[in-house]
């Protein structure tokens, strides 16, 4: 029998308490056979007794062989598989759910984090910064979770890196449902894990919780973009607990979705505003990534690239782009169409376009 | 002694002709009216009586009956009072039996024995001049109305005296109006006050030169309704035969001012979001029309879009394919036409600031129910939608000329012109209104236009119904441009203005 996994499939009890629990019965296997009378005696609230006692007649055994089946991997604080990183922190969850390989030890783990409505900026922001980082080696650690999140592990996929997903909810429950994809392509190459068993409900209260997760695998924690009170800081909070390296990505002053990172910065976040110079200061030793992509500006022709000109990383809308050109419609949409024929640009919404890097 | 009077009552725009008969016998002294009368035709019974009794002519102590025919048919509405009165009088013998033989009369009349105007004139006296009638009784101050319609001898009558006179005497031959316009010297709204905008300018024009629907999406004070507002001044001028129905719509309805003769100019109706079903469509026990009727051969106008009650806005989608809708009662169907076009316009989500997430505060699960409430088959119907940003305070106090709203009238009614003289013999005659059948016949592309579309077909995940709204917002732009074959950049606008996509609103 695994009493590992016994122990933490016992219902009613905190992360917390579980913890002190293990700390004054020395192990899993102890505190199960450990009689009654003694069991009382530990340092708990006696609900924690009384639920610890009633898990006993838990039939663990069989979800132990279906979790097997279903092949998601349990791990224990106990193991030698847990993380190191993780083991370090105050609140380190006793157990953890995974589907994939757990990020490597050697390796760097950076996490990117971010707001859920992020503008097309952050999102091309953390999409590079996670191809970057993924294509020299580095696990890029994140939520999940629509925005930048999603962009980050977007980015390490598209660069054929590793990348490791923390979820609020159990790993075999895609939430939101939008990164379904993104979660069939992790689940092929890299691991999603959860301190929930799975088919635990994503509930609210589970996030907060799950960013300390995020920040406690990961060397260092990266916010992409972040309003004044964002769930990102909370993330940052935890990683400044857990003696991790913040970074944030700087932003215009005026930009509500940038007050976030300018606040890190002036707290003393570190600065990111140079992805090369970020990964030279990570001081990794990977073989170099792609560099950026450039796209051959010469082959436009004079007035294809007037317009490429005025579009931005900011969605522009064709109201802006007629102001700007001062082409007539038909012209614009002529140049519009054969711009995004060639790749260079993308209509984002309605009317808006954003280049592409 | 027996006589027989020639009204009508409505039916639609369309009126079913009456026969009021009166008969003055021997017996109890009775006023009684028969035929299937609703409560406001009974009550004629007593303003008759006492308007006679006011003009000189009490009611004696006799049997007198009055019968409307034919009997199977609901006889609603204020407009038999008169022809009661005149039936009664000549059986009466005080008119005589052979000056009523060939007119037709309608009206109100209040105790005095003055006579009130009512509504539906112009249809009824439409169809009494198709029964072979050439002359009408008719209230003063629908005479205007009445005289709309050719080769009509109208009489605009103001009190019973008069019409007792008029029939006792002789028509004299001196009234005869003819068909003219009320004179519309409106203050009129110009695009030349809008600055900068130029896409949603150019989407009006686009729109209004093909009859295509239009919807307008931008953060509050982007000027949506103040461009929507502009567009009665580029709308083309109606036919006479255009004016004619709406004439009609409204004279049922009762819009048309007192005195006031042919709707010369297009509808433009914004009614609020609050409106009900009832009065979008139209509706009554007998119903009356409603806004998208008054807004036939014009605009309809619905600001706010998403604000509208979502069964309000589901009505919509039979008349925007039939350009004409049909309620049914119990008395039996009544259509009105609704041929209009559709301008809508809304926020990207409830703030209004989406996709600029530096501004929007809303979630992405706010952002999809806001959207949600326009329903997609309603999209559908709509060929052609802009996005339009907010202005920069620049823009909009630039001081550059702008297009007055005379020179791009000027195009729209060219651009119509085209199209009306290549669908002369169709039954439709703008861009919008080609049936998915012919789209061929009419937008034919070339064989590397059409690769070319194949591929636009595959990246832009468009439908088959998204395609062929595209090729008829690519023809009027073709039109637009003289007329000729469709080229590419007529192809390469048209995308730009397709309808609304709903995966933009769902962002990983």
């Amino acid at each position: 029998m695994n009493y590992a996994y016994w122990f933490a499939s016992v219902p009613g009890i905190t992360n917390h308490a579980r913890l002190s629990l293990l700390a004054q019965a020395g192990s899993a296997r102890e505190l199960y056979f450990l009689p009654e009378r003694q069991l009382r005696s530990l340092r708990a609230q006696e609900k924690v007794i009384e639920a610890v006692l009633a898990g006993k007649k838990l039939d663990t055994e069989r979800t132990y062989m279906e979790l097997c089946g279903r092949g998601v991997s349990f791990i224990s604080l106990e193991d030698s598989a847990y993380p190191e990183r993780l083991k370090s922190i105050s609140d380190a969850p006793y157990g953890i759910y995974a589907k994939g390989p757990l990020p490597g030890e050697q390796k760097k783990n950076v996490a990117i984090v971010g707001a859920r409505m992020c503008s097309e900026y952050g999102r091309a922001v953390a999409t590079e910064l996670g191809k970057q980082l993924a294509a020299r080696g580095v696990c890029v650690v994140s939520g999940m979770a629509r925005g930048i999140d999603s962009a980050a592990h977007e980015g390490a996929l598209l660069a054929g890196g590793a990348t490791c997903a923390v979820l609020g909810c159990g790993v075999d429950v895609c939430y939101p449902r939008s990164a379904e994809r993104i979660y069939g392509e992790i689940l092929d190459r890299g691991c999603i894990l959860s301190e929930h068993p799975p088919k635990t409900p994503p509930l609210a209260a589970y996030f907060p919780q799950r960013n300390r997760i995020i920040s406690g695998i990961s060397d260092l924690v990266v916010v992409v973009e972040a309003k004044e009170r964002s769930g990102s800081l909370i993330t940052a909070d935890h990683a400044l607990e857990q003696g991790r390296d913040i970074y944030a990505v700087p932003g215009r002053i005026f930009d509500p979705l940038s007050a976030g990172c300018n606040n890190l910065i002036r707290q003393g976040a570190g600065i990111l505003s140079n992805i090369e110079e970020f990964i030279r200061e990570l001081d990794l030793c990977g073989a170099p990534g792609t560099s950026m992509e450039h796209f051959e500006k010469l082959l436009l022709e004079k007035q294809e690239r007037l317009v490429y000109s005025c579009v931005d990383l900011r969605p522009k809308s064709i109201e802006e782009l007629l102001a700007e050109t001062e082409l007539t419609m038909p012209e614009l949409a002529q140049l519009l169409a054969a711009l995004s024929q060639k790749g260079f640009i993308t209509e984002i919404f309605k009317n808006c376009y954003i280049r592409r890097i | 002694m027996y006589s027989i009077v020639s009204t009508a009552i409505l039916c639609g725009i369309k009126s079913v002709p009456v026969c009021v008969e009166a008969d003055v016998g021997d017996g109890m002294p009775v006023f009684e009216m028969v035929g299937f009368l609703a409560s406001e035709v009974k009550e004629a019974k007593e303003r008759v009586r006492t308007a006679l009794r006011n003009v000189g002519y009490p009611l004696p102590p006799k049997r007198i009956t009055v019968n409307f025919a034919p009997a199977d048919i609901r006889k609603s509405g204020s407009g038999f009072d008169l022809p009661v009165a005149v039936a009664i009088l000549s059986a009466l013998g005080n008119i005589p039996a052979d000056a009523l033989s060939g007119v037709f009369v309608i009206g109100e009349i209040g105790l005095k024995g003055d006579v009130q105007p009512v509504h539906g004139v112009l249809p009824m006296v439409a169809e009494a001049k198709e029964r072979g009638i050439s002359r009408c009784i008719v209230p003063a101050a629908n005479r205007r109305e009445a005289g709309l319609i050719a080769d009509m001898q109208v009489y605009g009558a103001r009190s019973v005296g008069e019409v007792i006179r008029l029939l006792t005497g002789g028509w004299s031959e001196t009234e005869d109006y003819n068909i003219e316009e009320t004179a519309m010297e409106k203050e009129r709204l110009d695009f030349a006050d809008i600055h900068g905008q130029r896409l949603l300018k150019r989407a009006c024009e686009v729109a209004v030169a093909g009859m295509h629907n239009l919807l307008l999406i931008g953060p509050p004070g982007a000027g949506k309704t103040m461009t929507a507002m502009r567009i009665p001044s580029i709308l083309p001028p109606m036919s006479e035969e255009e004016q004619m129905e709406l004439t009609k719509v409204y004279s049922v309805g009762g819009l048309l001012a007192e005195g006031s003769g042919l709707v010369g100019e297009r509808p433009f109706r914004a009614p609020h979001h609050t409106i009900s079903m009832q009065g979008l469509t139209g509706g009554g026990r007998v119903p009356k029309p409603g806004e998208i009727s008054f807004a036939h051969k014009g605009v309809l106008f619905l600001d706010e879009f998403p604000e509208f009650q979502k069964e309000t806005l589901e009505v919509l989608r039979q008349p925007l394919e039939e350009k004409c809708v049909r309620l049914v009662r119990l008395q039996g169907t009544f259509e009105y036409p609704a041929d209009f076009m559709l301008v809508a316009a809304m926020n990207p989500c409830r703030c209004g600031y989406y996709p600029d997430m530096q501004r929007c505060n809303c979630t992405q699960t706010a952002v999809s129910r806001y959207l949600e409430r326009v329903s997609r088959p309603l999209l559908n119907r709509i060929d052609i939608c802009v996005e339009a940003p907010q202005l920069t305070f620049r823009e909009l106090t630039g001081n550059g000329r702008e297009e007055p709203s005379a020179v791009i009238r000027e195009r729209v009614v060219a651009a119509q012109e085209i199209q009306r003289e290549r669908y002369s013999g169709e039954t439709f005659s703008c861009n919008s209104r080609i049936p998915a059948a012919r789209i061929r016949e009419f937008c034919g592309l070339s064989k590397k236009q059409e690769d070319y579309m194949e591929q636009i077909y595959a990246r832009l995940g468009l439908t088959a119904r998204a395609y062929h709204k595209l090729l008829k917002v690519a023809r009027t732009l073709a039109d637009m441009d003289g007329g000729g074959r469709i080229e590419n950049r007529h192809l390469n606008e048209a995308i730009c203005y397709r309808s609304l996509d709903k995966k933009f609103w769902e962002r990983p």
